[in-house]
C-alpha cells in the first residue's frame, strides 16, 4: 500500500504524544502495519482467556524480540544457577558482635589514615618462613611478624618519600631504601611512642627537647615490652629485605605504585586516569588546598626540619603526635600541635617560604573553609598515619572544652587563637567605626581582606557623613577588599534598614525597628 | 525472562555435533534449527575411533574439540582452551581447561582427563579433513552459526577487542572463593596481582574484602579486622537492608578489592583504571555478625556521558532474589536526587540487559497505564530519570510507539501493557525513597 512508501518522521522527544488506550483505535484505521505484535498479542489474549496456553504467548514475545526494529538483544540463552555452598566454619570465624546503631552508620577514616590497624596479612611465604623460624626454638607470633613487616613497609615508604624517590607509576623495580640501623632506630622509637601514649602530655612536649636522652632508655624498654630481641628483629628485617628484593615492589599493596598510563598489559590494573583539565582561575592559583599545594607545603616543612638539623626522632615524634591526634584525644593533641606550630611561627624568619605558613595559618583560622581542606595541613602522605576524617571534621570548630592540665589551658587559649590573632589585630588596627565589623553573624567572605582606613583615606575615600535625619549610627557600613583590590561595600536597604546581601536581609534589628517605627 | 529463552537454547544446544564447526567463519552465517534427524545423522557419521588413536591423541592440543562430562552428568561438546601439567603426573598427564561451546564462558573450567570422552576427540588436523566431508553432508542443513556462545553476550563489542579480551581472559585463574558464609564458584578471570597466580581458591574477608590464600590467614585476619560493614556512609536502611556509599578515593584498597572480586563474576568489567574516580554503592543484609554484601554498583563521580552506573553485580548466593532490580532502581533514585537523567555504561552483559529492559518496561508501562492525556518522551524521561534513548528503545522494542496519520502515538491498551508487564517480571524489592539519606557527591579538593 501507499502508506509504506514514506518513512515516518523522526520522533521528537519533546513532542507530546497521544496515548491510545485501546487497540480499536488502530484497527478502525485500516493501516497495513496494523498486524503488529501487540495486536497479535491482544488477539491471542482474547482467544485464550482461560490462559491455558500461555507458553505460546511467551513464544510470540520471543519471536518479536528477534524482529524488533531496534537492535535489541535476544534473551540470554542460559541464565546459570549460582553455585555456592555454606562455609561450615563461618559461625566460628565471624563473631556475632555487631550491634546496629539506631542512626545511619558514618564512615570513619580509611585504615591507612587511622594508622592503628595492621594492614598487612601474612602470606604463604611468610608463614613458611615463620615455620622455619620456629625450628630454631624462637618465639615470634604471626601477629607480631605481621605488625613488624607492616611497619617496615611503612617506614621504607617514608624513607623513600623523604629521599624523593617515590615513583608515581610502576615502571622499574622499587628498591628498599630503609637501612637496618635506621629501621632499628625508627622502629623502636615508634614503638616507644606507642608506650608514650599513656604519658601526660607535658612529658611528651618535653620529650621533644629531650628526645635523644629518652631514646636510649626507651629502646631498652621497647625491646622488653615487645618481648622481641635484637636478633629476631634483625632476622625479620633480613627476611623482609630479601622478600622485597624478590618482589621488586612494596609488599603492602597500598604502597605499590600503579602501572603507567601507557602500559597496555591487561594484567596490570588500576592505572591512574589522566586528570580532567580544570580551569585555572586566579582564585585557584592563590590558595587552593589541593594535592600540589599540599605537597609544596610538605616539602617546605621537610626543608625546614632539615635546615634546623632537628633529629630524625623529633621529626618522628611530630609525626607520631599527629598520629596521636587521631588515636586518642583529638582536642588535646590539637593543642600540642598548635602550640608547636606557634613556636615555629615565632622562628619563622628561618623559613624561606613565608607564604606557605601563612597559607597554613589562614586556613586554620577560616571557619568558612570546608573541613576537608584542612586535612592536608599537617599531614602528609609521609604520615599516612594521621589525617582521618574524624580529625578533619572535628578539628576546625571544636576546641577542647576542658583541659585537665593547667599548663595546657594557657597554651590552648593561645593556640586556639594562633591563627585568629592575626586577623584580630588587623581588625583592631582598623578600629574605625564604619570599617569595623561588629556583626558576629556576618558571613566570613573568602578571599577578602578588611579595609585599611589609612589606605582608603590616601585614596580619597572617606566615611560618609551620618545621616542625622534617620538617626543612624555611622557604623552600619560593611566593606572589604575583594579580589583584585576592589573595594566592596554591602548594599544598604533603606526600607528595611539592613544590609541587602547580609544573609537574611529582611531581618530588622529590634533597635532599628524602634528607630523606624516608633 | 528465563523461560522465554527456550527457543534460543534450543538452537544453541541442538546437537553434540556442534563441534563440527568451522573455526574460520566466526559468527557470519545465519543459523537454523537442526532437526533431531539431522543430529542423528551427524552423530552416526562420526568417524570410528580405535584404541590406537585414543592413546595417540594424548596429550590433547589446545583447540581440540571433544565431548566432556559436565556437572549434570551428561556429555557436552567442549573446546580445549588451555592445558597444564599435573604436578606429579607423567609427561602426558595434563589437566585441561575447557569451554562448553553450548554455554556462556562463565562455565569454563578445569577438568580431569576422566571427564573427557576421548572417542569423540577431533584434533585440528582431523577437523580440516572432516570439514570437507561434513560441509558436503551439511548442505542440507546449512552451516550453523559458528561459536554461537562465544559471541553471545557481547554483541556490543567489535571483533578485534573481543578477541583480545578473550585471549587475556581465556583461563579462569581463581576457581572458587570463600566470602563470609559462602563458598562460591567463580565465573570469569580476574587480574589478581601476580603473587596470586598459583592459587585456585581465595579467602575473602567479608567486610574489608582483603583476600588471602589460606584459611588460617583469613582466620587470623578475622581476629584483627575491625570492620563490620563497608567503610563508607550508610545512605539507606530499610529493615535489614542497608546501602553504603564508599568513595574510591578515600578507601582505595577496599574499592580495589571489590573490583577484583566483582571481576570474578563479570565478563566485561575492566580494571584498567583506578578506582578513585568512582563511588561504590554496596548493598548489605545486616544481622548480628555485621553487614553482609549482597551486591553493589559503581558510579563515576562525574560522567560526561550521563552514566549513572558503571558496574553492577549481585553475588551468586543472593541472585534471583530481586536485589539486582533493587540496585538498578536505586541508581535511578540517585539520579533523580541529582536532578539528572542517567543510563548504564555500555556494553551491558547478558544478565544486565535483561534486568534493565525489565526495569524500563515496568517503570514506563506503569506510568503509561495511569497517565491521562498526551505525554512526550522528554516528560517520561524527567519523571523517571531514564535517558530518552533508553525510553525510545524500550517502547519501540515493545512496539508501543506507532506512526499513525502522520504522527507518532503511544499505544497503551491496558491488556497489552499487562502482558508486557507480566513478561518483564516482578520488580523485586522496592526502594523506599523516604529512607534515603544522601546528597550528591561534591568534589572536595
Amino acid at each position: 500500500m501507499s502508506r509504506l512508501s514514506f518513512r515516518p518522521r523522526p520522533l521528537d522527544i519533546h513532542k507530546k504524544l497521544p496515548i491510545l488506550k485501546s487497540f480499536k483505535d488502530f484497527e478502525d484505521d485500516d493501516t497495513p502495519t496494523s498486524t503488529t505484535r501487540n495486536s497479535q498479542l491482544l488477539r491471542i489474549a482474547s482467544v485464550e482467556v482461560d490462559n491455558e496456553n500461555s507458553n505460546s504467548i511467551i513464544l510470540t514475545i520471543v519471536t518479536y524480540y528477534q524482529v524488533a526494529p531496534v537492535p535489541t538483544k535476544k534473551p540470554a540463552s542460559e541464565i546459570p544457577t549460582p553455585q555456592f555452598v555454606i562455609v561450615d566454619t563461618y559461625e566460628r570465624d565471624y563473631s556475632p558482635t555487631f550491634g546496629q546503631p539506631a542512626s545511619y552508620l558514618r564512615a570513619r577514616g580509611a585504615r591507612s589514615e587511622l594508622g592503628e590497624f595492621v594492614e598487612y596479612d601474612l602470606d604463604n611465604e611468610d608463614e613458611d618462613w615463620l615455620y622455619e623460624f620456629y625450628k630454631n626454638n624462637e618465639e615470634l607470633s604471626p601477629e607480631k611478624l605481621e605488625s613488624i613487616i607492616f611497619k617496615l613497609e611503612v617506614l621504607d615508604h617514608k624513607t623513600r618519600e623523604r629521599a624523593g624517590v617515590i615513583t608515581p607509576t610502576l615502571g622499574s623495580p622499587v628498591p628498599v631504601l630503609l637501612q637496618f640501623d635506621a629501621a632499628v632506630d625508627v622502629y623502636f622509637t615508634f614503638t616507644v611512642f606507642h608506650s608514650l601514649l599513656d604519658w601526660p602530655f607535658i612529658l611528651i612536649l618535653e620529650t621533644v627537647q629531650n628526645i635523644s636522652k629518652i631514646i636510649a632508655v626507651s629502646v631498652l624498654q621497647a625491646l622488653q615490652s615487645l618481648s622481641i630481641n635484637y636478633g629476631t628483629f634483625q632476622a625479620i628485617f633480613n627476611y623482609w629485605k630479601d622478600k622485597r628484593k624478590r618482589w621488586q615492589k612494596p609488599v603492602l599493596r597500598r604502597l605499590q605504585p600503579p602501572p603507567p598510563v601507557n602500559d597496555t598489559n591487561p594484567y596490570n590494573v588500576f592505572r591512574p586516569r589522566e586528570k580532567v583539565h580544570r580551569l585555572h582561575t586566579r582564585r585557584m592559583q592563590r590558595r587552593e588546598n589541593n594535592v600540589q599545594s599540599f605537597e609544596k607545603l610538605r616539602q617546605t616543612s621537610v626543608k625546614f626540619m632539615k635546615s634546623r638539623n632537628l633529629p630524625l626522632q623529633c621529626l618522628l615524634l611530630i609525626h607520631g603526635m599527629q598520629y596521636y591526634q587521631v588515636r586518642r584525644n583529638l582536642g588535646q593533641a590539637q593543642t600540642i600541635l598548635e602550640a608547636l606550630i606557634k613556636r615555629e611561627e615565632k622562628k619563622r624568619d628561618v623559613m624561606d617560604s613565608e607564604h606557605e605558613t601563612e597559607l597554613l595559618e589562614e586556613s586554620l583560622a577560616l571557619p568558612g573553609f570546608p573541613p576537608t581542606t584542612t586535612s592536608y595541613k599537617f599531614g602528609s602522605s609521609d604520615d599516612e598515619l594521621m589525617d582521618s576524617d574524624d580529625y578533619t571534621s572535628t578539628r576546625v570548630r571544636t576546641r577542647p572544652a576542658v583541659i585537665p592540665n593547667s599548663r595546657f589551658t594557657n597554651l590552648n587559649l593561645n593556640a586556639s587563637q594562633a591563627g585568629g590573632i592575626k586577623q584580630e589585630v588587623r581588625r583592631r588596627q582598623s578600629h574605625h567605626g564604619w570599617l569595623h565589623r561588629l556583626d558576629p553573624n556576618e558571613p566570613v567572605m573568602l578571599f577578602t581582606k578588611p579595609l585599611v582606613p589609612d589606605k582608603l583615606a590616601a585614596a580619597g575615600i572617606v566615611p560618609p557623613a551620618p545621616d542625622s535625619s534617620l538617626g543612624q549610627t555611622p557604623s552600619r557600613f560593611q566593606g572589604r577588599i575583594g579580589r583584585g583590590g576592589r573595594i566592596i561595600f554591602d548594599r544598604w536597604n533603606p526600607l528595611m534598614q539592613s544590609h541587602i546581601n547580609c544573609g537574611d536581609s529582611y531581618y530588622i534589628a529590634p533597635k532599628q525597628r524602634s528607630n523606624n517605627f516608633s | 525472562m528465563g523461560s522465554s529463552a527456550n527457543t534460543e537454547t534450543a538452537i544453541v544446544s541442538a546437537s553434540p555435533a556442534s563441534n563440527h564447526n568451522n573455526p574460520g567463519t566466526n559468527g557470519g552465517d545465519a543459523h537454523t534449527n537442526h532437526t533431531p534427524a539431522a543430529i542423528l545423522d551427524l552423530v552416526v557419521s562420526e568417524p570410528e575411533s580405535s584404541k590406537k588413536r585414543r592413546t595417540g591423541v594424548l596429550p590433547l592440543e589446545v583447540g581440540t574439540r571433544v565431548m566432556c562430562q559436565w556437572r549434570d552428568g551428561k556429555y557436552h561438546p567442549v573446546k580445549v582452551i588451555e592445558r597444564r601439567k599435573n604436578y606429579n603426573g607423567g609427561h602426558n598427564d595434563y589437566e585441561y581447561y575447557v569451554h562448553y561451546t553450548e554455554f556462556n564462558r562463565r562455565l569454563d573450567e578445569w577438568i580431569k582427563l576422566e571427564q573427557l570422552d576421548l572417542d569423540s576427540v577431533e584434533c585440528a588436523l582431523d577437523e580440516k579433513v572432516e570439514d570437507k566431508v561434513t560441509s558436503l553432508k551439511m548442505t542440507r542443513h546449512q552451516k550453523r552459526k559458528i561459536d554461537e556462545t562465544h559471541v553471545e553476550g557481547h554483541e556490543e563489542l567489535d571483533a578485534a577487542s573481543l578477541r583480545e579480551h578473550e585471549e587475556f581472559t581465556k583461563v579462569k585463574n581463581i576457581a572458587t572463593i570463600e566470602l563470609g558464609k559462602y563458598e562460591i564458584e567463580t565465573w570469569y578471570f580476574s587480574p589478581f596481582p601476580p603473587e596470586y597466580n598459583d592459587c585456585v581458591k581465595l579467602f575473602f574477608c567479608e567486610f574489608c574484602l582483603s583476600f588471602m590464600k589460606r584459611k588460617e590467614q583469613l582466620q587470623r585476619h578475622m581476629r584483627k579486622c575491625d570492620l563490620k560493614h563497608p567503610p563508607g556512609d550508610e545512605i539507606y536502611r530499610s529493615s535489614t537492608l542497608s546501602m553504603f556509599e564508599v568513595d574510591g578515593k578515600k578507601n582505595k584498597v577496599y574499592a580495589q578489592n571489590l573490583c577484583y572480586l566483582a571481576k570474578l563474576f563479570l565478563d566485561h568489567k575492566t580494571l584498567y583504571y583506578d578506582v578513585d574516580l568512582f563511588l561504590f554503592y554496596i548493598l548489605c543484609e545486616c544481622d548480628d555478625r555485621g553487614c553482609h554484601m549482597v551486591g553493589y554498583f559503581s558510579k563515576e563521580k562525574h560522567s560526561e556521558e550521563a552514566y549513572n552506573l558503571a558496574c553492577i553485580l549481585t553475588l551468586p548466593p543472593y541472585q534471583r532474589k530481586g536485589y539486582g532490580k533493587f540496585l538498578i532502581a536505586f541508581s535511578y533514585e540517585l539520579s533523580k536526587k541529582e536532578g539528572k537523567v542517567g543510563t548504564p555504561e555500555r556494553p551491558l552483559s547478558d544478565l544486565g540487559l535483561v534486568s534493565y529492559r525489565g526495569y524500563w518496561t515496568r517503570i514506563l508501562l506503569d506510568i503509561l497505564k495511569k497517565h491521562k492525556g498526551n505525554i512526550s518522551i522528554k516528560e517520561l524521561s524527567d519523571m523517571t530519570a531514564i535517558k530518552a534513548e533508553d525510553i525510545l528503545s524500550t517502547l519501540q522494542s515493545l512496539e508501543l510507539i506507532q506512526y499513525r496519520k502522520g504522527q507518532h502515538v503511544i499505544c497503551a491498551d491496558p491488556k497489552v501493557l499487562d502482558r508486557h508487564l507480566k513478561a518483564a517480571g516482578r520488580g523485586g524489592l522496592d526502594v523506599d525513597v523516604s529512607k534515603m539519606i544522601w546528597t550528591p557527591y561534591k568534589e572536595q579538593s
